[in-house]
């Protein structure tokens, strides 16, 4: 039992992404925010790496599935845990050396799903001022939650301006949508304004 | 919706054996907040008005605006004693010379002394009597949180229903607990129609992150036509079918009660911020409870949006099940 706990925290003491490897996959989580922003759609960007390789990435999926948890952090676990399954890998293990890259600081749920999956780094460009879960509002990665799985380490900051920008360049053009004339505009509409609300906490106040 | 013997059974305590009692946010349970000011006794009961005019001019009391001028002392008899006080200013705004001279301008007004006096309005009953003990306080009374305090927010036919509700999220519970899960159950309900619209219990043994208010909020999702899992094969996970509502349902849980036999985690509590949920009410408490132990995520200022939380609903059947989950893990 003792050597069991003791190797977990060297292994977790160890463990952490070097500067290069942040730099080439928040590389990557911003071309999917981008790409995100150029079909109309949040722009975040989200991947999981599991020994150099990416085991899951994740888009905000609110809107389609009317399910206002489905952030981009929970459909990428979710992809982890469907990697985990596939390649029959133990999960507990599987994710103690996974490191969740993404643009935006994970919210006050996201933090939570995180610990409890015992994800031990998060890499993120900007604060996240609404809803964010590692500090902005509270700090669930490292609170003392000795039943909610592991606390996490971040890492912060990397690119945060562009982060920003990107989020407040869609929400510029979520706006103006008084061209659009037809009957679905209506429907549209009431999607939008939740859409708006969802986003509006993705912009940096 | 769930078997008659298993009903009877849930129901087995009546709704008088539970109180609920409201998880008020932090600022409104927190303990009296104290701050040090100058008072002064008036030695001549008729200088009274005059004295506080003056002292309403040069020291206006910002921000203390809840606090009486003035006070009656109730020892009155007491050797010495003068019986009524005035408060001057707070400490730190107290300029070096407290009272500038004015020649007859402080006449009937003894010497200072300091006293603490509540930093801020009460905002509930208890803080109001322990403000007062400090010093005459005003209070701008919440009728509904006092009686929510008292435990007597809910008429009996209204309990009869919550106890109906949790019964249901504990018979859930129970299913979940025979299937190796974590035993909680939940049900979200339009509290306008008095009906169920997805009953849920937790899954984690299928997926780590599936706790029983996850698995109700995506049940809810799918009787709007979304949804992101299918529970088909857990008869205690179900959902009122659309075609069952005569009108469309709200955005995600806008307006909707969530029952759930145990105090939701971190990231189920922040679900239900995301999802707009109208009031939730647990059964137990537990260790990193987010309702209440932990945090308050329900009134977490700088959150977008908040809503009322009940603890306490069939508090006896809920903690015998959670007794039972942390007898199975030891
Ligand atoms: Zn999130
Ligand atoms: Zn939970």
């Amino acid at each position: 039992m003792g050597t069991e706990e003791g190797r977990k925290t060297d292994l977790l003491e160890s463990f952490c992404p070097n500067d290069e490897e942040i730099e080439k996959w928040m590389c990557c989580a911003f071309e999917m925010a981008r790409d995100a922003l150029e079909n109309g759609e949040v722009p975040v960007g989200c991947l999981m790496v599991y020994e150099d390789e990416v085991v899951g990435r994740g888009r905000n999926e609110v809107n389609e599935t009317k399910n206002a948890t489905r952030h981009a952090e929970m459909v990428a676990l979710d992809q982890v845990l469907d990697w985990c399954r596939h390649n029959n890998l133990d999960v507990r293990h599987t994710c103690e050396q996974t490191v969740l890259y993404v643009t935006v600081e994970p919210c006050i749920m996201c933090a939570a799903a995180l610990r409890l999956l015992n994800i031990p780094v998060v890499a993120y460009g900007c604060r996240n001022e609404r809803f964010g879960g590692c500090g902005s509002v509270l700090d669930i990665s490292s609170a003392d939650l000795p039943h909610t799985g592991t606390a996490f380490k971040c890492v912060s900051g990397h690119r945060a301006e562009e982060a920003v920008e990107m989020l407040k360049t869609f929400y510029k053009q979520e706006n103006p949508n008084g061209k659009k004339n037809n009957r679905f505009l209506l429907f549209r509409h009431v999607w939008q304004f939740f859409f708006h609300l969802f986003v509006l906490f993705y912009e940096n106040g | 919706m769930e078997p008659r013997s298993k009903r009877r059974k849930a129901s087995a305590a009546d709704p008088d054996s539970w109180i609920a009692y409201p998880v008020l946010s932090a600022e409104q349970s927190q303990d009296v907040e104290l701050v040090d000011a100058f008072a002064a006794p008036i030695v001549d009961r008729k200088e009274t008005s005059r004295l506080v005019r003056e002292l309403n001019v040069l020291y206006p009391l910002n921000g203390l605006q809840h606090v009486k001028r003035v006070r009656a002392r109730k020892d009155e008899g007491g050797a010495g004693a003068h019986p009524l006080e005035v408060l001057v200013c707070r400490v730190s705004d107290a300029p070096s010379t407290l009272l500038p001279p004015g020649g007859a301008k402080w006449v009937g007004l003894g010497e200072p002394f300091v006293v603490q006096v509540p930093a801020r309005p009460p905002l509930t009953r208890p803080q109001f009597e322990a403000a007062s003990r400090r010093w005459p306080t005003s209070f701008h009374e919440d009728k509904r949180v006092t009686v929510a305090l008292r435990g007597e927010l809910f008429s009996s036919r209204q309990k009869a229903a919550m106890h109906r509700f949790m019964a249901s999220a504990l018979t859930a519970a129970e299913a979940a607990r025979q299937l190796g899960m974590e035993a909680v159950g939940a049900v979200v309900v339009d509290p306008e129609k008095e009906r169920i619209v997805a009953v849920g219990h937790d899954c984690r043994g299928e997926h780590p992150l599936h706790h029983a208010v996850m698995v109700c909020i995506d049940l809810v999702a799918r009787s709007q036509g979304g949804g992101s899992y299918c529970f088909d094969r857990f008869p205690n996970c179900r959902f009122a079918s659309p075609n069952d509502l005569s009108a469309p349902g709200p955005y995600i849980c806008t307006g909707y009660d969530l029952y759930v036999t145990r105090e939701p985690c971190v990231m189920c509590a922040m679900a239900l911020v995301h999802s707009r949920i109208g009031r939730v009410f647990y059964g137990a408490a537990s260790a990193d409870g987010a309702l209440g132990t932990k945090f308050k995520i329900h009134s977490q200022k700088d959150l977008n949006h908040r809503f009322e939380v009940f603890r306490g609903v069939l508090s006896g059947p809920c903690e015998v099940l959670d007794g039972f989950r942390k007898e199975i893990k030891e």
